[in-house]
């Protein structure tokens, strides 16, 4: 991703990261939309995900994408299982940076 | 966790949106501020979607362009929600939002859930909020994350690595900080 990317001004991200591991940007063209994103939130959370991305130490905490409850809470795609999933743990142990 | 679900859902109509929570951003992140954050990610996929179009054209004649309010957010989230294959919602820390908004946001979801039960919420925060996530939703399922010992060699050697000083830290200092942390974590 080229540094350009992030400085244009206006620009509107979103979550979506490519098997090449870079993030696509997501341009809304057209100044209704940009208006539009920014009336539906002000907040940028794509931000904070690149820093931790960034910082995140590779294999840590891969355990958690094992797990039973974690897989059949991913690959069930009915509404039989349980639909969420809570990772809890003190501060510090890994939770944010889990992949 | 969102890098491993957008890996998996390439080439998928699924959608993952998510917001990490922070202590610093309470009142950016109240119940209507981060369901307004998802939403967001949800209408920046593809075109916006044109119920979200005509509620904005809407809102801005009125009293030149109002907020949304949290009841209307809902609404039009689970329209959102409901249009597409599947969602995964990610909300980290979530111990660190206040009460009255986490209590509106796990309602929230409980109400997502109910209309598109293929949606899947991922959350993480301290374990004290446990009791208020299985009131608001009984049907969670929870992974206590604590840490491997490979996982903390591995933490360890990244710092030990990236030390500013590395002169401070000869190869004997640096065996005796791993072999007592690592001794010290499994008595723990």
């Amino acid at each position: 991703m080229s540094s350009g990317h992030q400085h244009v001004s206006g620009i509107i991200n979103s979550f979506n990261v490519n098997s090449h591991n870079t993030v696509n940007i997501i341009t809304e063209t057209d100044a209704e939309g940009r208006q539009i994103l920014q009336w539906l939130s002000p907040l940028e959370p794509q931000q904070r995900h690149q820093d931790v991305r960034n910082d995140r130490l590779d294999g840590v905490g891969n355990w958690v994408l094992e797990t039973t409850e974690f897989r059949k809470w991913s690959d069930s795609e009915d509404g039989c299982v349980e639909p969420v999933l809570f990772c809890h743990g003190n501060p510090g142990v890994g939770k944010t940076y889990l992949r | 966790m969102i890098d491993t679900l957008c890996d998996r859902s390439e080439g998928k109509d699924i959608a993952v949106v998510g917001l990490y929570c922070d202590f610093l951003a309470q009142q950016e992140q109240s119940t209507a501020g981060i369901l307004g954050a998802i939403l967001k990610q949800l209408a920046s996929r593809d075109r916006i979607p044109e119920h979200i179009r005509g509620a904005f054209q809407r809102a801005k004649r009125e009293f030149g362009g109002r907020g949304l309010r949290l009841p209307d957010l809902v609404e039009i989230l689970k329209k959102t929600i409901s249009s597409l294959q599947r969602v995964f919602i990610c909300i980290d820390g979530l111990d660190e939002s206040t009460p009255k908004h986490r209590r509106g946001l796990l309602e929230s979801l409980r109400e997502i859930l109910h209309v598109s039960p293929s949606t899947r919420v991922f959350l993480t925060g301290r374990p004290h909020i446990d009791d208020e996530i299985v009131k608001c939703l009984s049907n969670a399922a929870r992974i206590d994350v604590i840490p491997t010992q490979d996982d903390i060699k591995s933490y360890l050697v990244m710092r030990l690595d990236g030390d500013t000083e590395p002169s401070a830290v000869n190869d004997e200092l640096r065996a005796d900080i791993m072999r007592v942390i690592l001794a010290e974590i499994s008595e723990m």
